[in-house]
């Protein structure tokens, strides 16, 4: 399964709404202080929907990402699942 | 993986930043510039000869220091008669501004009036900038040194030490392999560390909190 972490901290609260509102994703298990936003194939989150600021933005898989990232700037982030490794050239 | 939660707690040994210091060839107009745009008190100045260390050649020098709250200085080194060495220029780009200082103020509207009272001095100020859990201003003195001055958003608390360890865990083996480029391969290598942290935490609870 597919999905990235977000620490249940305030910051991080909005990408996890602006996730579950485009309807290909799901809350998956939370633990400790972890929230799992699990995804199938595919996840494409505007920034404008999520309300973040860069700064935030830009750091906001820092929790852990299961998949890999086909596009990331200031106004989308677009994730797809992989199967690649993490360092390809080793 | 190595479960930095079990690691021995930190003690608090310190009590805060005492002070910071870099050298300066702007004397005046450093001066001018803490003391009097900023408005942080000249609370101590050290002069001396050399330190009395002839084979290094040591400039005579000044040692100030302005206050800059709650008990914290910031002080700068002149150094008598010397010129300043080409690699302690501060050099243009964002890896040079790692090196800077940030004071913390308590609220918006002290931040917000740090901001106004800075442009009405001439000095160019940044937006504010909100990160995870600080709202900056940025600035810099005369001798082009960084400058922050932020607010706490919420208080660090412990989910933050927990991901703090994981996020470097992860950074080390990174790092270690001598192939870590990008931040993806960090926040994929970390998503492992998490998975494993949170495994951990489940094992234990269904084990009635006993490992």
């Amino acid at each position: 399964m597919s999905g990235f972490y977000l620490l249940d901290v305030p910051e991080f609260a909005p990408l996890a709404a602006a996730a579950l509102r485009t309807g290909k994703c799901r809350e998956g298990r939370k633990t400790g202080c972890y929230r799992f936003i699990e995804f199938d194939d595919e996840l494409e989150i505007e920034r404008a929907d999520t309300g973040l600021g860069e700064a935030v933005w830009f750091g906001c898989l820092t929790a852990g990402l299961d998949g890999k990232i086909a596009h990331f700037d200031s106004r989308r982030l677009s994730l797809i699942a992989t199967n690649e490794p993490i360092l390809p050239h080793l | 993986m190595t479960l930095s939660l079990n690691h021995a707690p930190l003690r608090a040994a310190l009590s805060g930043v005492d002070h910071t210091a870099r050298p300066t060839w702007k004397l005046r107009e450093t001066v001018h510039f803490y003391r009097d745009i900023m408005g942080l008190p000249l609370v101590h100045a050290i002069t001396a000869k050399g330190w009395g260390r002839e084979k290094e050649q040591h400039a005579d020098f000044i040692h100030f220091f302005f206050d800059s709250g709650e008990g914290s200085t910031i002080a700068f080194f002149y150094y008598i008669g010397t010129r300043q060495p080409p690699e302690l220029v501060v050099p243009r780009g964002y890896m040079a501004m790692a090196n800077h200082t940030a004071w913390r103020v308590e609220s918006e509207a002290d931040l917000l009036s740090w901001q106004k009272r800075l442009e009405q001095q001439g000095v160019s100020v940044s937006q504010s900038v909100r990160h995870e859990i600080l709202e900056s201003i940025y600035f810099r003195d005369p001798n082009f040194y960084p400058l922050e001055i932020t607010r706490r958003l919420r208080d660090i608390d412990r989910p933050d030490a927990t991901d703090a360890e994981l996020t470097i865990d992860a950074a080390l083996e990174l790092e270690a392999s001598g192939h870590w480029t990008n931040i993806e391969q960090l926040w994929r290598t970390k998503a492992r560390y998490v998975e494993n942290y949170c495994e951990a935490l489940q094992h234990d609870s269904a084990n009635g909190g006993k490992p």
